[in-house]
């Protein structure tokens, strides 16, 4: 399996590539195109390895995945398909290994092989107030995830802490602990100041950022639209 | 201060390595890390040498901005007392463009493209309108003053254009301009123009300075996306 991006940082397309019998489950909807050697099944979360129905669930409404994936299997000869996110911006390819598990903030996963397992880290009562879909997918096993970004990605090598804006994390790998916590010392100052809760991150890893906040764009252009009729 | 923009012209963001003394000021919410030593206070913007009565008139603007979903009026600032780095960023896609000020220079930027500035820059909202005070349409300003730095963001890439006489440009690619400059909002043309040319406001530049412009426009944006929403 290979992947090939392609309109980096702007409006990244991901072609991956196939050999026979290989097979790659991406969210329902990033599909843009496929050769027609693909076999495609539509699994909801009572499919085998995607931990029964109510860890599908779980994954579905606290970790921002998709209800539906579909896979793409290569099923004759070698094939491609190609993914792409809704938003503009860039994808990045990670390797997750035995013993180094990915956390990967929930909108921001695309895709990856039967090798590669996701699941639902609970964030705790002030993961669930901060307002951002502070869930996380724990990705495991041996493989590639594929990622999508809001804005270019920024690679960071840690070792020792880091205060991140929850809106702003894409993944960090699990040598990586983090707390949430007000960005200022009091609440109120945290919220006049627009940053709420953040993220203080600690340890040695890998770290993944986004330079655009989703969020925040929503706030920037939903602000101007009109109020929805009821 | 030593500073980088990095990831532009597209998903520009700013990156501010700090000494110990140096202060930056970002727009509330602009945050994506900082490094442990690194401090955040949170003040009204009210322009750093505001007499009481200013300060209370702009606290009231701020509460009612807040509270009605506009754009806040409180900024954060940042310090290190044993060196640090912050990294800021704006919420539209688009690039930034650092600006030094000295020598009585002013600079004078739409409230939605400040982004940041250094510790010596007073930044002052001046309101073109009583409209502009409810979030319509409209120019709020800053005017940023002092010896320093002033980091503008655009939506969109930034032209910058020399201006020697007159210049018109849409009030909604106005991203900065320099404080030589004279200007006046109006529409383009007549009434008629006002209603049917599909451009709206304009702003009126004359006199000689630096004006920047961006390539993309918040409001249209939103006028396109607008009708396509169903309830």
């Amino acid at each position: 399996m290979q992947f090939e991006l392609r309109y980096q940082p702007a409006h990244t397309l991901a072609i991956v590539h196939l050999s026979p019998g290989e097979a790659i489950r991406a969210e329902a909807s990033s599909m843009i195109s496929m050769t027609s050697g693909l076999a495609v099944s539509t699994d909801g979360p009572l499919a085998r390895g995607r931990g029964g129905l109510l860890r599908g669930m779980g994954r579905a409404m606290l970790g921002g995945e998709s209800f539906f994936t579909n896979t793409f299997t290569a099923v004759g000869g070698a094939g491609h398909v190609t993914l792409a996110p809704a938003l503009c911006g860039d994808l990045l390819v990670h390797d997750v290994r035995p013993g180094e598990d990915l956390l990967i903030q929930g909108s921001s996963y695309v895709a990856a092989p039967d090798t590669v397992t996701l699941d639902t880290q609970w964030q705790g009562m002030k993961g669930f107030f901060s307002g951002e879909s502070l869930f996380f997918l724990r990705a495991t096993g041996d493989g590639p995830v594929l990622l999508n970004a809001f804005g270019a990605i920024q690679t960071i090598d840690l070792d020792g802490e880091l205060i991140v804006d929850t809106g702003h994390l894409v993944a960090f790998t699990s040598g990586i602990q983090y707390r949430v916590t007000t960005a200022s010392p009091g609440l109120i100052a945290s919220w006049l100041s627009g940053e709420g809760f953040v993220l203080s991150v600690t340890g040695k890893g890998r770290l993944y950022l986004q330079t655009r906040n989703p969020s925040e764009y929503g706030v920037a252009v939903g602000s101007s639209l009109p109020p929805r009729e009821a | 201060m030593q500073y980088a923009v990095e990831h532009g012209p597209v998903f520009a963001w700013l990156r501010v390595l700090l000494a110990p003394g140096d202060v930056l000021q970002a727009e509330a919410g602009s945050m994506v890390t900082r490094t442990p030593g690194v401090q955040m206070d949170t003040r009204l913007n009210a322009g750093r040498r505001a007499g009481f009565f200013r300060f209370i008139v702009a606290f009231f603007v701020a509460l009612a901005r807040k509270l009605f979903g506009g754009e806040t009026m409180f900024v954060n600032e940042f310090s290190a007392p044993g060196g640090g780095e912050v990294v800021v960023a704006p919420s539209l896609s688009g690039h930034i463009i650092g600006k030094q000020l000295g020598g009585g220079r002013r600079l004078f930027v739409q409230r939605g493209s400040y982004l940041a500035s250094t510790g010596d820059v007073d930044t002052r909202v001046r309101f073109t309108g009583l409209r502009t005070l409810l979030g319509g349409e409209g120019l709020v300003l800053l005017e940023c003053s002092g010896d320093g730095e002033v980091f503008v963001n655009s939506y969109g890439g930034i032209t910058e254009v020399p201006v020697d006489g007159t210049f018109v440009v849409d009030t909604g690619h106005v991203v900065a301009f320099d404080g030589t400059l004279d200007f006046q909002v109006g529409s383009v043309g007549g009434l008629k123009s006002l209603l049917f040319s599909g451009e709206g406001l304009v702003c009126k530049f004359r006199g000689r300075g630096t004006l920047y412009v961006q390539s993309r426009n918040l409001g249209a944006l939103v006028d396109w996306i607008s009708p396509l929403l169903s309830g």
